[in-house]
């Protein structure tokens, strides 16, 4: 099992954020995290790419507890709803910046700009860049250590249609790279399209586990959604 | 519809301003103004009495010392045992002025301030002045010289408040709406994301105030050509300085979780530290509050060393204070950064 989770809890003082939950993904899947609005979706990736503290449980990516974080970070790699890149600086000098507290050779910043058509844009400041162009440097980014878990949170939201079906694109080459990957999403193309495992979760509670198919022939889309 | 759009933003840009705090300002200046203006003496009103240093072994005109102690309500005498002990208690405020008596002069005496051009020499000399005229009537001056401790004009002797206000600028302004600006654009987390220590980046930060500090001071003595004093002891207060208070913005930045709270915070804090340190030379009331700020021990320990030549050896009390109060908020960050507090 590549991630496990036991017990895993983080609670607001205004929302209800996740209650005790287990969960076990195995390497090569791609799970769909799907709920209304604060339902827990983005505070499960948030917790995962240790953004937040969790308030109980633990979580083990690959034999390793969660609480190691240095450990942890060449693990798993999170990409945001919104890119929290530096705005001031160029393309390139943020991979660079990251690559160098990775420790990873800038050669592998060639080969991020390659893979994500990011080359005309190297030298662009981020704050000129479309939404969707940040989203692929953030992308990029969270590649850089080559992590064997991503996380998206929300990956195609605000973003054009051209721009989505170039995400589509990469977490499909990323899936088949052997890469395991988790993502949130309100979109029913994007889950059929993409995953094959969906998670459900309703008011910090999981309700489903299981597969697309099962997913979309029960009726707990309608419920959540219509 | 043009002024209901204008009134409908306006009502929008208050609510934000009331928001991130910004309004908090309008309402802390006048009421920090208020206060200041009220631990500033007023004229008149309950005068403290002038300590007079006197040294025991000099033989001073009698018509002069009993006039001194008839005026109690005005003077007090303190006896020092030689000129030397008298010009240390003038250093570190236990007397006001002390008397000496020249050799040749048979009346006259020498008046030995701290400072010429301060209020407080001023009110010396006027007292001395009301008292002879009440006495003597008219007749040569009692006081003949007035001699100053601290060297250099005006310009000098306000270079310790300009430097205060470099350190507190860096500390509250600057350094809280950075650490702000990168929880906010969740910079900080994504930096988090990497091997980095919480620690490497604190450091890092603190290094950045410090530098910035540096920085600052080092321009403002090649551009006002001021020497440094005593260099080794004045860099080790401008670095212990730029460290405590650094480390003091930092902590306030992360209590912060927006810019503009940062920066609302940061002047809340920048004045009280400045203002009672930088005014209490002119007003007793603020003289006794000042000491409970971190940023008086800093402001009177480059003050002697620039104005008075003391060195570290004399003031090191104040040194270990102020590191240690960089240290206890350093500390501070570095388990609000481990909560991940407010990002």
């Amino acid at each position: 099992m590549l991630i496990k989770i036991q017990n895993l809890s983080k609670t607001y003082k205004e929302k209800r954020g996740l209650l005790p939950f287990q969960l076990e993904v195995k390497q090569g899947e791609l799970i769909a995290l799907i709920g209304h609005n604060g339902a827990g979706k983005s505070t499960l990736l948030k917790l995962l790419a240790g953004w937040l503290i969790p308030d109980s449980g633990q979580v083990f990516v690959d034999g390793i507890d969660l609480k190691n974080r240095l450990a942890i970070v060449r693990k798993i790699g999170f990409v945001p709803e919104t890119p929290n890149l530096f705005d001031f600086f160029t393309v390139e000098d943020n991979l660079k910046l990251f690559a160098r507290l990775f420790q990873v050779p800038f050669s592998r910043i060639e080969e991020i700009l390659k893979a994500f058509n990011l080359l005309p844009f190297r030298t662009n400041r981020i704050q000129v860049l479309s939404k969707g162009l940040r989203q692929r440097v953030s992308i990029g980014r969270s590649l850089l250590a080559d992590p064997s878990v991503l996380l998206f949170d929300e990956p195609t939201s605000g973003i054009d249609f051209e721009m989505t079906k170039e995400i589509y694109r990469l977490l499909k080459a990323f899936h088949s790279s052997g890469k395991t990957i988790i993502f949130t999403s309100h979109r029913p193309e994007e889950i059929k399209t993409l995953a094959t495992r969906i998670v459900v979760l309703h008011q910090g509670v999981l309700v489903f586990d299981g597969s697309p198919e099962t997913y979309f022939q029960s009726d707990i889309h309608e419920k959540l959604y219509l | 519809m043009m002024i209901r759009n204008i009134i409908t933003l306006t009502v929008n840009d208050l609510a934000i301003a009331f928001k991130n705090k910004s309004i908090f300002l309008i309402l802390f200046i006048p009421f920090f103004v208020y206060i200041s203006l009220t631990l500033v003496d007023e004229a008149g009103v309950d005068i403290k009495k002038i300590n007079i240093g006197l040294i025991q072994s000099q033989q001073y005109p009698p018509v002069i010392v009993e006039a001194i102690q008839s005026a109690d309500a005005l003077f007090s005498i303190v006896l020092v045992s030689s000129e030397e002990q008298g010009n240390t208690w003038l250093k570190e405020k236990k007397i006001d002025g002390l008397l000496l008596r020249p050799e040749k002069e048979n009346i006259s005496l020498v008046l030995v301030v701290l400072k010429k051009e301060s209020v407080l020499s001023l009110q010396i000399v006027e007292s001395f002045s009301a008292l002879q005229k009440a006495i003597e009537g008219t007749g040569i001056n009692w006081i003949s010289d007035i001699k100053p401790l601290q060297k250099g004009g005006i310009q000098r002797q306000t270079l310790p408040t300009w430097i205060l206000m470099l350190v507190m600028l860096v500390s509250f302004i600057i350094m809280p709406a950075q650490i702000a600006e990168e929880k906010e654009k969740k910079l900080l987390l994504a930096l988090l994301q990497t091997p980095m220590r919480e620690i490497e980046w604190l450091v890092a930060k603190l290094f950045l105030g410090m530098i910035l500090i540096f920085m600052a001071v080092l321009f403002l003595h090649l551009m006002g050509r001021f020497s440094f004093g005593n260099v080794a002891s004045y860099v080790a207060f401008i670095g212990v300085g730029s460290f405590c208070f650094s480390a003091y913005g930092i902590f306030l930045g992360f209590l912060c979780k927006s810019q503009a709270g940062a920066r609302t915070l940061g002047v809340i804090f920048y004045l009280p530290h400045l203002l009672p340190s930088a005014l209490s030379e002119f007003s007793q009331k603020l003289s006794t509050v000042a000491p409970f700020l971190p940023s008086y021990p800093l402001f009177e320990s480059i003050r002697s060393i620039l104005l008075d030549d003391r060195t570290i050896s004399t003031l090191f009390p104040a040194w270990i204070y102020l590191f240690f109060v960089g240290l206890l908020t350093f500390f501070m960050s570095y388990l609000l950064m481990k909560k991940r507090w407010r990002m």
